[in-house]
């Protein structure tokens, strides 16, 4: 794969619920976990999506309906063509004994994470949740890899109700955790960093912000406080990363670069 | 040795980060600065009001260098004056700022409120190619304009020196240096991205650019910045900041041989990372060590008879 633009047909699209859809391409790129891509829809838009799993012939993009551009993907059909560039950004470092949280469609590039750290054996717990049971995506595929898989949804209709920070250090303290991954909106990032900050357990999170270019060159993703680039020097940040940014959990930078 | 005197500022190095590149916040630029090892660095150009600029894609890489047509996208003056305050109390480097306008009393306002600010210098954008559809044809094609626009930034930059960012378009670069220089320039920027150009996807069939078309940098554009410089150089006595394709430390003394003072880069970042700066600058000192100079005046315009 490369930088270069290039479109591809849709294979298939798997609807997990109202509003939340995965998206199959052929293998036209290798990532690694918390990579994304560049998605462009000729004639609406462009965004950046995380790849949220890779199959032997195959590369699934997860997809939740929240603006024109994510309203528009869920009328894709099959066979229409998408412009993919990427992957682009660091990814997440592979380790033994950890704890992957997930809040919302932030699950889906922990999927392609599960997957990894499955396939070398290492042993993690999954702590997932979301608004309602369907946006819980791929809870099978986590249950079946992870050790211990527990689950929130904020209206009970899934596991306990209630956030995946209210039971975070319980679980943390009972399953013996010694690294954490987070996907998900900025607010849980705020709520995690408060619990395990005092721990002193690692940890790395999967940031977004709005992004143009890609490559690291526009300037639109760069976090106040240390300058770097989530496009490449993110989207995966970890403790260490972190202790300069001053904007976590403010709002994001939009097109214009004004705080909305 | 690197350190080079441009207009009255002195530089540790003459790398500058050009507009448009990582330029949008003061945490960017100092980055730019400490980790990258720019000179001086140049904001993203802004103007009063903010802008979304132009939908995605709007920067596209393609074999020889990026297409890209954000649209002049900025958050506003009041936000860029906060940015460039910031910027000034935590890092040494020159700050230019980088300002435009779609009227040429908006080029005055700007500039008023931009003193504000103080930056090093005042980046005058009156080249940028992709904003046609709703601009017209850039003020920097015309002569008479450019004339307008650089005498009535002067009046509003007090203090302040002001260099006019010109493309290698309309009627000539060599003739609208001389026209800045005679209305009070105190600096040449040459060039802006060139174009407009175009990619199109062949199994859509249309242009990927969202604005269908966009200026053209990097690579593929040296040729055509080093014989803009070397032009200018000819024709005005006012320093240069040569801009354009610089992406390795040869490309940095071709622009010195045909006459800049400083060299801008951009789309260097995306060949070379942030540390681009840091390479160029090393590479131009090896370069002067191996051919027995001892300073960059040295060799300044030496291409020329």
């Amino acid at each position: 794969m490369s930088d270069l633009m290039q479109t591809f047909p849709v294979k298939r699209i798997v609807e997990h619920g109202p509003g939340v859809k995965s998206f199959y391409f052929d293998r036209v790129t290798d990532a690694d976990a918390g990579q994304f891509v560049n998605v462009w829809l000729p004639g609406i838009d462009e965004k950046p999506y995380s790849v949220s799993a890779i199959g032997e012939d195959w590369l699934e993009i997860s997809v939740k309906a929240y603006g024109v551009f994510s309203g528009a993907m869920m009328k894709l059909k099959v066979g229409e063509l998408v412009g993919i560039r990427g992957p682009f950004g660091k990814g997440f470092t592979l380790r033994d004994n950890a704890l992957i949280i997930g809040g919302g469609i932030g699950i889906a590039p922990l999927r392609i994470l599960a997957r990894e750290l499955s396939d070398r054996n290492f042993r993690f717990v999954s702590l997932l949740g979301a608004a309602t049971a369907h946006e819980v995506i791929f809870v099978d595929d986590f249950r079946r890899r992870s050790s211990n898989c527990y689950v929130t949804t904020d209206d009970g209709t899934l596991g306990k109700k209630g956030l995946v920070t209210d039971d975070l250090l319980e679980i943390i303290k009972k399953e013996k955790i010694e690294f954490i991954y987070a996907a998900g909106p900025e607010i849980m990032f705020v709520k995690i960093k408060e619990l395990i900050d005092p721990l002193g357990i690692p940890y790395e999170f999967c940031l977004e912000r709005y992004m143009k270019c890609g490559i690291g060159i526009c300037g639109q993703c760069t976090l106040d406080g240390s300058g770097i680039r989530l496009c490449v020097e993110g989207p995966v940040l970890n403790q260490d990363d972190l202790k300069a940014v001053t904007e976590l959990g403010l709002p994001h930078r939009d097109a214009s670069g004004r705080r909305v | 040795m690197s350190q080079v005197k441009f207009l009255n500022l002195k530089l540790k190095n003459p790398t500058v980060l050009a507009s448009g590149i990582l330029g949008l916040t003061a945490s960017s630029m100092r980055r730019v600065v400490e980790f990258g090892g720019a000179g001086a660095v140049t904001t993203k150009s802004f103007n009063i009001e903010w802008r979304k600029g132009h939908k995605n894609p709007s920067i596209l890489p393609f074999r020889h260098g990026l297409l890209n047509a954000v649209g002049l996208s900025n958050p506003g003056i009041d936000e860029m004056v906060k940015e460039i305050r910031l910027f000034k109390r935590q890092c040494d480097a020159p700050i230019f700022a980088s300002v435009f306008g779609r009227t040429i009393d908006e080029f005055a306002e700007v500039t008023r409120r931009t003193v504000e600010a103080q930056p090093d210098l005042i980046e005058v954008n009156i080249s940028c190619p992709n904003v046609h559809s709703e601009f017209g044809q850039p003020f920097g094609n015309s002569c008479k304009d450019t004339a307008k626009i650089t005498e009535i930034v002067k009046k509003n930059a007090g203090n302040i020196p002001v260099s006019i960012k010109l493309g290698p378009h309309g009627p000539g670069v060599a003739r609208l240096a001389r026209v800045c220089e005679e209305h009070g320039a105190d600096a040449i920027t040459a060039i802006n991205t060139v174009g407009p150009g175009m990619l199109i996807d062949i199994e859509v069939r249309k242009p990927i650019l969202s604005n269908k078309t966009g200026g053209v940098s990097g690579p593929a554009i040296l040729p055509i910045a080093v014989k803009s410089v070397y032009e200018v150089y000819k024709a005005v006595n006012i320093p240069i900041i040569g801009t354009g394709g610089v992406t390795v430390p040869e490309d940095a003394v071709q622009m010195i041989l045909a006459g800049a003072t400083l060299i801008g880069i951009g789309t260097g970042v995306y060949y070379q990372g942030i540390d681009v700066f840091k390479k160029i600058e090393q590479g131009i000192r090896e370069y002067l060590d191996r051919h027995g100079f001892k300073s960059i005046e040295e060799i300044r315009g030496g291409a020329h008879e």
